[in-house]
């Protein structure tokens, strides 16, 4: 289709030695390209892990872009800390955790580590919650605002076993051997405050060949969040930071364990799976046309119908459907296999949002109430969390509410 | 970090936060409790403290619960000299330690065991790891059982007379479990040990069999 396509891949393997002659070679091609910007040259050393400072107004790992591997960790505070309300210890935990977070983004064993070899520069970002059972007045932590369960959904089959939890481990870096010895010792360390409650892996394909940004596509194909709000805009801004309060840096988090039936979305022809989106299915681009990045025209019509389907996804969650609302969401696929093989597909949903139910909670009721994709996707496991503000050199996470 | 305000009176530092320990703190919680015109004489080469160039990072304490001798145990940290002059450790103290000692991993007759050393130099731009298998700051007569989860605190004292504070967490830790209970009471007092530069990333080279490239 584009000339320069087939050597821009090639390119994409020789490495960097021929950065300089290929810079601009390729401008234009687009593909499932997030950052417009980005520049057209080669960019493998861009696609190199590093360091990711711990340290901000905000906890890096909300803006950051999708790496190779996301593990999402629940654990419950011990029973007899919830009952007594323990600030301290919570503070206490906090505090380990921040010396973790340090030394793991750095690529550096924790405090104490049995097996320090493990951490490397990866991309690390850890980014913690509280959930519902730790704020709110017998806390004395103020709940941010619009903070609470999200209420049930028809379509829901919710399993105890991926639901809740009182805080949140979101771990995500460049490959599953530095993520899970991250978790690992997280885990660890919180031992004398909470227990595990789940964990959740999944990956996620968020550069292209040649180290670049990408959209990326969840296990249906589909070219998944392009409709995001860029991070470093005021619109990400407004949708996902909490302005005010002790809160402020902060947001909220829904994780959704959405399991995803791929042998009947295989039965469908490619127009059937692409009218259910709205999307195009190589590129992510509108059926109404444009790019990836371009925006649904939702009152587009062909031959007396609509093109975007009126249970559309790309129409349901449009935020014009929406009053406005907005989510900032990630995505990671999971596949758990079992021992005969057999194997449970899906999607590991984050949605980011300053106001839970301001924001979330409509977007998916509208959603449940009549999105395509209801047929092919089912929510087995829900989980919220209040997102920690950042914390600098010399704080600790969670001061702001804790101290 | 060259042009740090300094005080003429120590105050206690890093005690805000387990982590804690770096640069901001250093000129966050010092520049604070400076008086004002203090802040200038440091800019003239004033009476820069050692304290001011030691910087900790990553401090933890054993945890004693569930060992055979809880009346000991040690603390483990990276110490980094990012000033432009030595940086001499000369002990150490706690308030929940009747003594507290800084300590060498040493081959003592064909056997590995720990022993006092009077002080730890850092040269400038150099640091030093303090891991379980090599040096740590051993912590005696305790006055009660650590916890993991607990969070303590601990003085280092410096040979100018300045102290550095670290608050640290209390981790379990499995390895060398009997490491720290079987007190060698050897008092070498050789100070030639303390040259050795640890990295800033040595928490990736080996605990076990640490002491092996010093020559005490
Ligand atoms: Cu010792």
């Amino acid at each position: 289709m584009n000339p320069s396509l087939g050597r821009r891949r090639l390119l994409g393997y020789v490495g960097t030695a021929v950065a300089g002659a290929a810079a601009g070679a390729g401008a234009g091609v687009v593909g499932a390209q997030a950052l417009e910007e980005t520049p057209a040259k080669p960019a493998r050393s861009e696609a190199l892990p590093r360091v990711v400072s711990p340290y901000g107004v905000h906890q890096p790992g909300v803006a950051a872009h999708p790496t190779a591997v996301t593990e999402v960790v629940a654990l419950d505070l011990r029973p007899e800390l919830k009952r007594s309300r323990d600030r301290e210890s919570l503070a206490r935990l906090m505090r380990v955790w921040t010396g973790d977070v340090e030394s793991l983004a750095a690529g550096r064993g924790t405090p104490g580590d049995t097996a320090p070899w493990l951490a490397a520069v990866a991309d690390l970002t850890v980014t913690v919650g509280l959930g519902p059972g730790l704020v709110g007045e017998e806390w004395g932590i103020a709940a941010p605002d619009g903070f609470a369960r999200v209420p049930a959904m028809k379509h829901d089959r919710l399993q105890e076993e991926w639901t809740g939890g009182d805080l949140l481990l979101l771990v995500c870096g460049a490959d599953a051997t530095t993520v899970g010895h991250a978790v690992r010792r997280l885990v660890a360390d919180a031992r004398p405050f909470a227990t595990l409650r789940w964990r959740q892996q999944g990956a996620w394909r968020g550069r292209d060949e040649q180290g670049r940004p990408q959209t990326g596509r969840n296990l249906f194909g589909q070219v998944d969040g392009s409709a995001n709000p860029k991070p470093g805009t005021d619109l990400f801004d407004t949708t996902v930071w909490i302005d005010r309060g002790p809160w402020a840096g902060g947001t909220t988090l829904v994780v959704r364990r959405i399991r995803m039936d791929l042998p009947t979305w295989d039965e469908l022809t490619r127009a059937e799976q692409e009218e259910s989106v709205g999307r195009r299915l190589d590129d992510g681009a509108p059926l109404t046309g444009g790019t990836e990045l371009s925006d649904v025209d939702l009152a587009a019509r062909k031959d007396g119908r609509w093109v975007i389907a009126e249970e559309a996804h790309a129409r349901r969650t449009h935020p014009s459907t929406n009053g406005g609302r907005r989510l900032f969401r990630k995505g990671a696929n999971y596949e758990l296999v079992g021992a005969g093989g057999e194997s449970e597909t899906g999607l590991i949903f984050q949605s980011f949002q300053r106001n839970l139910t301001g924001q979330f909670v409509p977007i998916q009721q509208m959603m449940d109430a009549a999105d395509a994709l209801n047929e092919w996707t089912t929510a087995v496991g829900s989980a919220e969390f209040a997102i920690l503000p950042g914390f600098g050199e010399g704080e600790w996470l969670g001061h702001q509410l804790l101290a | 970090m060259k042009h740090l305000p300094t005080c003429t009176t120590r105050r206690p530092r890093l005690r805000s936060s387990v982590p804690a320990i770096a640069l901001a703190l250093l000129l966050g919680t010092g520049l604070v409790a400076c008086g004002e015109d203090s802040a200038d004489s440091a800019e003239s080469g004033g009476s820069a403290e050692a304290a001011d160039s030691l910087v900790v990072t990553d401090p933890w304490v054993r945890a004693t619960i569930g060992s055979e001798d809880a009346t000991m145990t040690a603390a483990f940290m990276t110490l980094d000299n990012d000033g432009d002059e030595a940086v001499t450790l000369t002990g150490a103290s706690a308030e929940f330690a009747g003594r507290a000692e800084l300590h060498e991993m040493a081959a003592v007759d064909g056997e590995m065991g720990m022993r006092k050393i009077d002080e730890l130099v850092l040269e400038p731009g150099r640091g030093q790891l303090l891991q379980p298998g090599g040096h740590h700051v051993m912590l005696m007569e305790l006055d009660g059982e650590l916890a993991a989860g607990d969070e303590v605190e601990l003085v280092l004292e410096l040979s100018d007379g300045s102290e550095v504070t670290v608050t640290a967490p209390v981790k379990e830790f499995t390895e060398e479990a009997g490491h720290y209970h079987d007190h060698d009471s050897h008092d070498h007092g050789d100070d030639d040990h303390a040259d050795e530069g640890g990295t800033k990333d040595g928490s990736k080279h080996g605990t076990k069999g640490g002491a092996g490239d010093e020559q005490p």
